[in-house]
């Protein structure tokens, strides 16, 4: 999965190992500020699920250890974020916050929240269209609210997302499960 | 009389040998053809599968095996907790 936003790069590369958990790593090139990088092995759980007849809940812990660089300044990093989501055919909501701890480079908390509809109704084989409507506030940054509407696609296992935030920033999220 | 009943003894034993079951489980939460893509890949996997479907409106999951292979409801029922679902109901044809 790779994100491109406002907030910087992210890369993430995962393998999941049972049921309910991932293991992978996390790279990120924080912009918007400090470019910031951090490297680190993460674990991904999946905490709780709802199976409904038209939906589907999750609660997720995505949490990784490792070093934060910057300037010639390397730092222990911590970061744990949850990840709420509910989805259904037709509609799409989740919240994320986030803590990160990369030591004496930031300490920073930050959220984000995500509302979508799907236009029509796919089914397995056809491609998937959302509009969606993000928010992010982040208040350690300049800006410490920033809205990005975008347009997910996905087909199969290919999920791929552009939008354009109040901050002036593009964004490309690509993501493919194999 | 006799030549008759070896050959309907031939034929049902044919017809029975080549019977393979369609399963149609119902299934709770399947909302996205990622969830689609994870359940046609762990069925998939399967010696006993032949096909599967997965029809999201219709919430179905419709697997048929390969002849004279069978798949109880206790694994569909653990394949698709492990794929992440909740079977609702499991219904066999012949």
């Amino acid at each position: 999965m790779q994100e491109n936003d406002e907030t910087g790069h992210t890369f993430s590369f995962d393998y999941t190992f049972t049921p309910t958990e991932a293991f992978g790593f996390y790279f990120k090139q924080e912009e918007n500020g400090k470019e910031i990088m951090m490297l680190t092995p993460e674990i991904n759980t999946l905490l709780k699920r709802w199976n409904l007849p038209d939906g589907q809940g999750n609660i997720f812990n995505m949490s990784g250890a490792g070093v934060a660089y910057f300037r010639a300044n390397t730092q222990p990093s911590l970061w744990t974020a949850f990840l709420a989501d509910y989805e259904s055919r037709r509609w799409f909501f989740s919240y994320e916050p986030r803590f990160v701890y990369d030591g004496n480079i930031e300490k920073s908390v930050w959220q984000r929240a995500r509302i979508g509809i799907a236009p029509y109704l796919a089914d397995y084989n056809d491609l998937n269209t959302w509009i969606m409507f993000q928010v992010d506030h982040h208040p350690a940054k300049h800006d410490h609210f920033v809205a990005t509407p975008l347009i997910r696609f996905f087909y199969k296992t290919y999920l791929f997302e552009i939008g354009y935030s109040s901050n002036q920033h593009v964004m490309v999220n690509w993501q493919i499960q194999f | 009389m006799k030549k008759y009943l070896i050959t309907m003894g031939i034929m049902f034993g044919f017809t029975a040998a080549a019977s393979a079951d369609t399963i149609k489980a119902t299934v709770n939460g399947m909302v996205c053809g990622f969830c689609a893509t994870g359940i046609e890949k762990t069925f998939k996997a399967q010696p006993e599968v032949q096909t599967v479907n997965v029809d999201l409106k219709g919430k179905l999951v419709t697997v048929t095996t390969k002849t004279d292979q069978n798949l109880d409801d206790s694994k569909i029922k653990q394949l698709l907790k492990n794929s992440g679902y909740s079977v609702v109901n499991i219904a066999r044809t012949k």
